[in-house]
């Protein structure tokens, strides 16, 4: 359970980037925290992991206000995934990538192995287990990454654009994977994302920031109704949210709008 | 579009050390066409932008087969200097692109090198810095310009020289969807202006939606799909694993041509597609 | 008052001499000159840091050499030389841009343009380094990297993370070394700059690097 209270922050001695933002997320919710470029929500998320720590309020992990804790003393309870998975990859197989964690964490070589195996199982990444991590596609590196992450066996995942530069294949295959760690495993998702359908389709609650101030908490269903416009918060409406809207239908996908319409009387054929 | 500006005549492609990448693959791009490479990732569309300079397959090596044509001229035996004169290249990590200290050295670069004298060069870049919305930050440094800038950076750089064509490869990719917006309307808008051929290397389809004439599809180092966007769009719609590349508004008009045997427009904006739809269709569930 | 980056080498190569060749007194007046110099082109906190980690590194070398035997005058001398070496390199870089001394290597000490560019090159991608070497050290922080210990323990731990750097600059390499092919980089790249002419200026600076540089030949007829 991650909470925020009232927080602020600003870099040194520059503008404000998060003003008195107070938001709760418990275990197992699917949150998608959305925003502008700029708007503050990749720091927001940086607060969560204590890679910064706010000029007032509070950040609280399981209840603990983390101020005087750093990354490495939450990665067992917080796993933080970024964009670039190139810049973190340091061993020579892929077993040994997902290990560097609980090594770290000084733990028995048995119980290395044990997380180890699940995280990949979790992350379709077994058969690649021996492989060399650079030989890995993009999209199998992004979901290394994610594997690295739970090796440690955190409650919460937070993920930074981890869709963003692949192709539809490629995210609906990784926006699978964390469903079902959602749904099966019972873990916290906190997607960070500019895609507007992957957070409509996976997503079931969601936090819009804009200049650092929280001006939307609720469900995407609410978020994506199709009658709101989003673009006050420099945000776009999905295209097929709208569609589905203006035809007072539901449709997650092209496929499933496409069925439920019908040929008005008389239309040209 | 009559003329040719890059032809692929019966091209193949291997890496030293990998896989054939290319496989026989024929393409034409139109002189004046605004072309979107699409398709899933691992078929091929870098290899073919580097293909369109030369890089592949004499600077790279490797094993090939068949003909690259750029402009009417075959890309063998030719430096890839010279090529790039009349295809301006950008890959897509444009952070190892820019290779000065300052904007206008990064500009002035290429220019020096080809041998322009130095009045010449102070007019392109000036020119080439307005043009991308850069205007008088000559001596601006890298570090002083943001993620964007320096992309638009890269591009006045590369339209200096002239060239006839641009080539673009992914060149949105680690970017927020107002900056995608942003530098494809000013791509647009350059392309209008001085009437050059663009080839865009793009996940996103829908990002391109208002500006593309032409579309190629590549598949596992093979051509899938190719020819006006409609057509194009078209065919790549037949193939399953190929439809959820396609913008959305296009996965819906195909499916309800193909269903309903009727014609939609060729819609490129959210507004057409809803002005049309609520002209001919209702919503309710199948009964 | 404008003197060329050639000028500012020669001079600079000429202090390299003049460590060996003059008097003490008149070395240390050298290392006075050079640092108020030095602080009237560029007084900001990385110019004093500058100063500050090669003060440290000039007393290290002379206890250094004082546990080597050497007497006390001598490693003075030694340090103090070394310290006018390097502190007349700081005020070349704080006078000069890299790109024109780059361009003066190429055009008049006919060094091969590449090892020029290097120059040019590496300040372009120090700061991309650096912003990568922060965001690599936060990846592993949280992975359970931890940043806590004495300085040697960090010092060990950060070895370790800057694979993935090492990595990533060889790539980075490769298209930048692409990129300059495209841009067809060569010999005419510093061939076709706007040539750096001597001005008057030049000359005086140059005439007074000659004369202090033959001091031994016309020294005895003092």
């Amino acid at each position: 359970m991650i909470e925020a209270k009232a927080v602020n922050f600003a870099y040194h001695r520059g503008e404000p980037v998060i003003n008195d933002i107070s938001c709760k997320v418990e275990n197992g919710e699917f949150v998608a925290l959305l925003g502008h470029n700029g708007s503050g929500k990749t720091t927001l998320s940086r607060l969560f992991m204590a890679l910064l720590h706010p000029r007032s309020g509070e950040v609280l992990v399981d209840g603990v206000n983390i101020e005087n804790l750093e990354p490495a003393d939450l990665a067992h309870q917080v796993g933080y995934v970024f964009q670039n998975p190139d810049l973190q990859i340091l061993e020579d197989t892929v077993f040994a990538e997902v290990a560097y964690g609980p090594r770290c964490k000084k733990k028995s070589e048995t119980a290395v192995k044990e997380q180890v195996d699940a995280a990949l199982e979790a992350m379709g990444l077994s058969d690649l287990a021996d492989a060399y991590p650079r030989t890995l596609s993009f999209g199998q590196k992004r979901r290394l990454g994610v594997a690295a992450a739970l090796a440690l066996s955190p409650q919460t995942l937070i993920l930074d654009e981890i869709t963003n530069g692949q192709d539809e294949q490629e995210k609906n295959n990784m926006m699978a994977y964390l469903e079902r760690l959602n749904q099966e495993k019972g873990i916290t998702i906190i997607l960070i994302t500019h895609d507007m359908n992957i957070a409509r389709e996976y997503a079931r609650r969601a936090i819009v920031l804009q200049n650092g101030d929280l001006v939307f908490d609720g469900t995407t269903a609410d978020l994506y109704d199709g009658k709101r416009e989003l673009s006050e918060w420099g945000l776009s409406q999905p295209i097929i949210a709208t569609l589905s809207a203006r035809f007072s239908v539901e449709g997650q996908t092209a496929a499933e709008f496409c069925e439920k319409l019908h040929l008005k009387e008389g239309a040209i054929g | 579009m009559n003329e040719t500006a890059i032809r692929f005549e019966n091209f193949y492609y291997g890496y030293i050390n990998g896989n054939v990448v290319l496989h026989n693959v024929n393409v034409d791009i139109g002189k004046g066409s605004f072309t979107v490479i699409s398709g899933p990732s691992g078929a091929g569309k870098t290899t073919l932008c580097k293909a369109m300079v030369g890089i592949i397959p004499y600077y790279y090596g490797g094993r090939y087969a068949g003909n690259v044509e750029v402009l009417g001229e075959t890309t063998k035996g030719k430096r890839v200097s010279d090529l790039s004169m009349r295809v301006g290249l950008m890959l897509d990590d444009y952070e190892s692109q820019l290779v000065s200290l300052t904007a206008g050295e990064e500009v002035a670069f290429g220019l020096l090198n080809h041998g322009f004298a130095p009045n010449e060069v102070e007019a392109r870049t000036k020119q080439a810095l307005a043009d991308v919305g850069l205007p008088g930050r000559e001596n601006y440094q890298l570090d002083e310009l943001s993620g964007g800038q320096r992309q638009r950076l890269l591009l006045a750089s590369v339209l200096a020289v002239h060239p006839e064509v641009l080539v673009l490869d992914e060149p949105v990719s680690a970017m927020d969807p107002d900056g995608a917006h942003a530098l494809y309307k000013l791509l647009y808008k350059i392309y209008q202006e001085y009437q050059m051929t663009v080839v865009v290397v793009e996940h996103n389809i829908n990002f391109l939606l208002p500006y593309a004439t032409n579309m190629v599809v590549m598949n596992k180092g093979k051509v899938a799909a190719q020819g006006t966007f409609e057509q194009a769009a078209a065919m790549a719609y037949e193939v399953p694993e190929l439809r959820p590349n396609l913008p959305e508004l296009w996965q819906i008009k195909l499916n309800l041509e193909k269903r309903f045997n009727i014609k939609l427009g060729a819609w490129r904006k959210a507004e057409d597609a809803i002005k049309e739809l609520q002209g001919k269709f209702v919503g309710g569930e199948l009964r | 008052m404008k003197i060329t980056a050639f000028t500012q080498l020669i001079t600079v190569l000429a202090v390299t001499a003049w460590v060996f060749l003059l008097p003490v007194p008149v070395v240390a007046t050298i290392l006075v000159l050079e640092l108020a110099l030095l602080l009237y082109i560029k007084h900001d906190r990385l110019t004093m840091a500058a100063i500050g980690a090669l003060t440290v590194f000039t007393g290290m070398m002379i206890l250094l050499q004082l546990l080597f035997g050497s007497p006390l005058r001598v490693s003075l001398a030694g340090g103090l030389r070394m310290f006018v070496m390097t502190t007349a390199f700081l005020c070349l870089l704080a006078a000069t841009k890299i790109q024109d001394i780059a361009q003066a290597l190429v055009e008049k000490f006919h060094l091969p343009c590449e090892y020029a560019f290097m120059l040019t090159t590496a300040l372009r991608f120090v700061p991309d380094f650096l912003t990568d070497s922060a965001t690599t050290l936060d990846a592993q922080s949280c992975r359970g990297y931890s940043n806590r210990g004495n300085i040697f323990k960090r010092l060990y731990s950060y070895l370790a993370v800057v694979k993935p750097l090492v990595m990533r600059a060889v790539a980075k390499s490769d298209t930048l070394a692409l990129s300059m092919e495209l841009k067809g980089f060569g010999a005419n790249t510093y061939q076709n700059m706007c040539p750096q002419k001597l001005g008057i200026v030049d000359y005086v600076v140059l005439l007074i690097v000659i004369v202090l540089s033959t001091y031994p030949l016309w020294s005895k007829y003092l």
